[in-house]
């Protein structure tokens, strides 16, 4: 295993690092389920970028990387497919998709 | 390379075929209107090949390896993923089989047992995947479905919180999980994990804070699925409000899933990089068994009741994980507690499932007289709760045991092993608190308003439930053949790189 050139690299992943910290407080603050939804899209594209930025930069670079980044963002479509839905369904329900109204259940 | 006859890759094209053909079946029909009985037994023959293929490879096959990490393909088929693939196909087979009665009244049952086998591919390919690209495409064709699932009553609004609730923390744990797979593979220059795990031995001291990092949003990423507890809260109203069936295979199957990878994973890597993430587990562990067991004590509702009850049994499947570098009996202990507990969970749920069938409630209180209405169900529910709480002639015991009497064990190497031990036996005791409770109102209260008279139990459950009945019961009196299969599905941690 070789040492990977810092320099070149140390750039994308403060990027990829800042982009975690973002994505971490809107879903930590809003309440929004639009919002979080952003917010949880906003942590996958972090570790994508990641993913490609180490793809590129490695000391023997492969493209495993740009392989898993493809499948990522296909899966995340897939998740916001499945998310969207439930949201519609919430707000046809109760004409807000404010999660805090979510509290029937209560123990 | 990919071996079209293997074992994964079979079963893969077995449940692929079936789940795509059966909404193919339901656009063709030319009759309206709701059919589970076709859809759920197609479904469930389909699961039943599965698990008979991977029983017939693992007993009558060639030798199959106990944990490989010598090739560089995606999938390798070993002991070990036969093993949790065993463990998942009979819950998805339990659930299949029940919700042909609990879900009889809902519309759409093509995409219902379409999704379901689809996460079941899911779980299998995860039991066997041995690289990280293929371990996250397989953790989310586990958990979609089960979203869809978990929100099925549709105009439910409860149904439709808890399905929310599980997505958004679902979908969290995966982007996580993906940060970690990054940093690994910016580490190691590859997503196969017996390289990853080769490349994090030789590591420069002054990138082992990001191998740290990756491996601590590793734990977290897959200990929301595993509810442990830090990560638990969005567990309790998922369940409640999921269709009891689904809440039976979210508990029995998919946590096992976030078990299996952290198998592969976690405590790889922490022997890999040599730290001591087994006293982060075991605080984990702890905490997990006594916050799961003291919440559980005042539910009023018997399926948040299971809820806290399966966050308390992950605690105890993690004393194994965290003692993973020291005790290869710890492990053998938590993969015979995962097995055990995936029958005894799924048992109680779908008892309860069948008493919302009859009696539309899943109070506690209702369960008051239930030993006279519905005496094979209310059989069941105290033979599975007092399984889980671990008493002597039941399998529930017997994992608990191997699990306690390891971690005393292991006192010889690490000093706070046995801690764990002490732990898990007070908060087994205090979980027979609150499954007495039930099985007090069910035996020894009389109801006040409803008649003492016998029902109508709903006849497919109860097949569901004599299953596990004999399981519980016969495994518990004899537990040589699980002890035997699980010490030989154990991952060996002397024999890493």
């Amino acid at each position: 295993m070789g040492v990977i050139e810092t320099a070149v690299i140390i750039d994308y992943v403060i990027v990829s690092a800042v982009l975690l910290a973002i994505g971490i407080y809107g879903l930590t603050v809003k309440r929004n389920a639009i919002r979080i939804l952003f917010s949880i899209e906003i942590i996958t594209n972090a570790a994508i970028l990641n993913l490609v930025a180490f793809s590129r930069n490695l000391p023997i670079p492969n493209v495993t990387g740009q392989t898993l980044a493809l499948f990522s963002i296909a899966i995340a479509a897939a998740e916001v497919a499945v998310g969207l839905a439930l949201i519609m369904v919430a707000y046809r329900l109760h004409k807000n998709i404010d999660v805090k109204e979510f509290r029937s259940m209560k123990d | 390379m990919i071996d079209i006859i293997s074992t994964p890759i079979l079963i893969t094209m077995i449940l692929g075929t079936v789940g795509l053909i059966i909404p193919i079946i339901d656009a063709m029909r030319k009759e309206r209107g709701v059919n589970h009985q076709t859809y759920g037994s197609i479904a469930s023959g389909a699961l039943l090949v599965s698990i008979f293929i991977i029983i017939f490879r693992v007993f009558n096959g060639e030798e199959l390896p106990i944990i490989s990490f010598v090739d560089t393909s995606v999938l390798t088929e070993d002991m070990f993923g036969s093993f949790f693939a065993i463990v998942m196909l009979i819950v998805a087979i339990m659930v299949t089989i029940s919700s042909i009665e609990y879900m009889r009244k809902t519309p759409n049952p093509a995409p219902y047992y379409s999704l379901l086998l689809l996460s079941s591919i899911g779980m299998v390919l995860l039991a066997y995947s041995s690289d990280l690209v293929m371990l996250i495409v397989a953790w989310e064709l586990m958990s979609i479905p089960t979203y869809v699932l978990t929100g099925f009553h549709k105009n439910n609004p409860v149904s439709n919180e808890a399905a929310i609730k599980y997505f958004i923390f679902g979908a969290l744990s995966t982007g996580i999980i993906i940060y970690g797979i990054s940093l690994a593979y910016g580490l190691t220059g590859s997503t196969n994990i017996a390289v990853v795990l080769q490349g994090l031995v030789q590591i420069d001291g002054d990138l082992r804070p990001i191998a740290m990092m990756a491996l601590a949003m590793f734990i977290a990423g897959f200990g929301f699925k595993m509810a442990l507890v830090p990560f638990h809260m969005w567990l309790p109203d998922a369940y409640e409000g999921a269709p009891t069936t689904i809440s039976a295979f979210l508990a029995a199957a998919t946590k096992k899933a976030g078990f299996v990878a952290a198998f592969r994973v976690i405590i790889l890597g922490m022997v890999a990089l040599n730290l001591e993430w087994s006293l982060v587990l075991a605080i984990l562990a702890i905490l997990t068994m006594v916050i799961g067991n003291l919440a559980a004590l005042t539910q009023k509702s018997m399926t948040r009741m299971l809820a806290y009850s399966s966050i308390g049994h992950a605690g105890y499947m993690l004393i194994g994980l965290s003692l993973a570098p020291f005790s290869h009996l710890a492990m053998q202990g938590s993969l015979f507690h995962i097995l055990n507990h995936a029958v005894m969970k799924s048992a109680a749920f779908i008892a309860s499932a069948a008493v919302i069938v009859t009696l539309a409630t899943s109070n506690i209180d209702s369960y008051k007289g239930l030993g006279k209405r519905m005496p094979i169900t209310a059989l069941v529910m105290s033979i599975s709760l007092l399984a889980l709480a671990g008493v002597p002639p039941l399998n529930g015991f017997w994992s608990k045991f191997i699990l306690f009497a390891s971690s005393i064990d292991a006192g010889s190497t690490v000093s706070w092993a046995p801690a764990l031990a002490i732990a898990g036996i007070l908060t087994s005791a205090l979980s027979l608190g609150y499954y007495a409770l039930v099985i007090r109102k069910m035996y020894f209260e009389e109801s006040v308003v409803a008649k003492t008279k016998r029902v109508k139990e709903p006849k497919i459950i109860l097949v569901v439930l004599l299953f596990a009945l004999v399981f519980m019961v016969g495994f518990g009196i004899y537990p040589t053949p699980l002890i035997e299969f699980s010490s030989i599905s154990v991952p060996l941690t002397a024999e890493l790189p």
